[in-house]
């Protein structure tokens, strides 16, 4: 007697529903900048991973990258869909972190906040995939369809903008 | 899949790339890039939350593995998954239908051209001027020319023994073939037939009989006969001169006589419209000729004279029973008809069944063989169908694609 075949694509979607969950919302909260709609489409590209987990071919780049590639087009279809509907709305106000920090760091956190907020959607993006999702910069370029050291590259201006922003908020 | 680097970074921008890693790693990082590394902690420790509540309901759809989430939003997938699948059968079907169209045209147009060439043969049969066992499925020969002053012939061979054979002519329940009819409408037209029976060898004589029956029953005339029987073989011929207007009744019954089968049957005619007419002419003109040289006779004075008119009424009257006879010939000719039947003595076949023989290895490999033909054609015709649908569904897809892809770009940079 044979024992039943596992759903081994099974595990492998809930071990990279356990390790990716909390980077998913991160990533899509920071891009939508909104909690709401983050849920949504977080719980949404889950759904869809899950629906296609037998179609993932590893052979075209690590799981953790195919999830966000699901997860970048179900915000990115939620963005042209709020187009359609309204202007962006953000909510500042449930995105802000209360926290314990100090006078000087939380001044610090608000310039940061405000450059982040001002800046495109392109490089909130790539702020929120790598330091939201904690993603290397291959898998960054993975996820955007770029090269690596043009994702690399993309990440340095981004970055030199949210210093000279800081700086000059300083 | 990542684009392949073709330039290498810049080494500045290494450095910084290197740096934050370094920080997101919790490894000390050059003065230098002191600014990029608190930006970089800040940015990661400002990383958004996932609501407790939000967490706990999303770990229970995936523990039901989205069962309820499937039920609540099955319209739009449904709609994509169906409509691809429903626009896929369809196709497929649509291609199917095509070849089995396809397949079916080529299989109707083989049948058509049979049924044409029955059909031609039945035409020529019902113009008159012949006929052939081919309006009863034998292969029939090229079309005979019945115009008139050509001669007109056809033949038919190996005739199914269940069409002509003892066996159904003794059952009574087979039509038999319709008598041959040139057209003869105004014209002279000299009509023969010869037909081949065979009979078996104890029956020789008895089909003779039969035959003689005919010939008297249509008020023909037996020029000459040849009865041999005895032996394994057997054989009889017979010379018939039948009333044209009574040929195609004595075809009929000589061909469904109860103990001979046809083997084979040609009709023939022959258009002596002309030959008769210049016949009849030449035998006026004669006529004319004998009245004129007797006038002249009467009229006579000398004996010099009459001698040489009464010689030229001799030679006028030879040419005039010359001509008249050779009208009468012809006349004959036209009125009677030359039959010309030969029995053989023949062991009769046993009669072929379409649809019997049992079964045999050959047979089934045969038949096997067809059966794959037809579907490798069947699935070749659907193949060439398919492809041009293919390849138009992919590049709908591929421009679908595309244009989503870019759509969901512009909404990023919109924002």
């Amino acid at each position: 007697m044979t024992a039943p075949a596992r759903d081994t694509s099974w595990e492998r979607f809930e071990s990279l529903y356990r390790s990716s969950r909390d980077d998913v919302y991160a990533y899509v909260a920071t891009l939508l900048r909104d909690p709401a709609a983050a849920e949504d489409v977080t719980a949404l590209a889950f759904e869809r991973a899950y629906r296609r987990r037998r179609t993932f071919d590893r052979r075209r780049g690590e799981e953790r990258a195919w999830l966000f590639g699901i997860a970048r087009n179900a915000a990115l279809d939620e963005l042209r869909r709020r187009r359609r509907v309204a202007a962006l709305v953000t909510d500042p106000e449930d995105m802000a972190r209360e926290d314990a920090d100090d006078a000087e760091v939380a001044l610090r956190r608000t310039a940061v906040q405000n450059a982040l907020a001002k800046l495109p959607a392109r490089e909130r993006e790539i702020v929120a995939l790598k330091f939201h999702a904690g993603m290397s910069n291959a898998e960054l370029a993975r996820v955007l369809g770029v090269s690596e050291s043009n994702a690399g590259t993309l990440l340095y201006r981004t970055m030199e903008k949210l210093r000279k922003a800081c700086n000059a908020t300083a | 899949m990542p684009l392949l680097d073709q330039d290498p970074i810049d080494p500045e921008v290494a450095a910084t790339l290197d740096a934050i890693d370094a920080t997101l790693a919790g490894e000390p990082v050059d003065a230098r890039y002191a600014d990029v590394a608190e930006i970089a902690l800040l940015l990661a420790s400002d990383k958004p939350q996932v609501p407790p509540a939000f967490a706990h309901s999303l770990d229970q759809k995936v523990e039901r593995r989205f069962a309820t989430v499937a039920s609540e939003r099955p319209r739009r997938r449904r709609l994509g998954s169906g409509f691809w699948q429903a626009a896929g059968g369809l196709a497929t079907g649509l291609a199917l239908l095509a070849a089995i169209v396809v397949v079916a045209n080529g299989w109707h147009g083989a049948s058509s051209a049979s049924s044409s060439a029955a059909s031609e043969a039945a035409t020529t049969a019902s113009s008159g001027s012949s006929r052939s066992p081919a309006a009863s499925g034998a292969p029939a020969s090229p079309g005979s020319a019945h115009a008139p002053g050509a001669n007109a012939s056809k033949s038919s061979a190996a005739v199914p023994p269940t069409t002509y054979g003892a066996a159904s002519s003794s059952s009574g329940s087979v039509a038999t073939p319709p008598p041959l009819q040139p057209p003869t409408t105004g014209r002279k037209v000299v009509q023969g037939a010869q037909l081949n029976l065979n009979a078996s060898a104890s029956r020789i004589d008895a089909v003779a009989q039969e035959v003689y029956n005919v010939i008297g029953q249509e008020n023909g005339i037996v020029e000459s006969s040849s009865v041999t029987q005895g032996g394994p073989g057997g054989y009889a011929s017979f010379q018939l001169s039948v009333p044209s207007g009574s040929l195609g009744q004595t075809m009929t019954l000589l061909s469904t006589l109860n103990y001979a089968q046809v083997a084979s049957r040609t009709d023939s005619s022959q258009d002596i419209t002309g030959q008769v007419g210049g016949a009849g002419r030449a035998l006026a003109d004669a006529r004319a000729l004998r009245t004129s040289l007797l006038k002249q006779l009467a009229a006579a004075t000398t004996a010099d004279q009459v001698a040489s008119l009464k010689a030229q009424i001799r030679d006028a009257e030879a040419s005039i029973d010359s001509d008249q006879a050779t009208l009468n010939k012809l006349n004959h000719q036209v009125n009677y008809s030359q039959v010309s039947v030969q029995i053989n003595a023949h062991t009769v076949p046993a009669p072929a069944s379409h649809n019997g023989g049992g079964f045999t290895l050959g047979r089934a490999a045969r038949d096997a063989g067809h059966v794959l033909t037809v579907v490798a054609g069947v699935a070749l015709i659907a193949l060439a169908a398919l492809t041009p649908i293919a390849l138009v569904v992919a590049l709908v897809w591929w421009v679908g694609s595309t244009l989503k892809r870019r759509r969901r770009e512009q909404a990023l940079d919109s924002v």
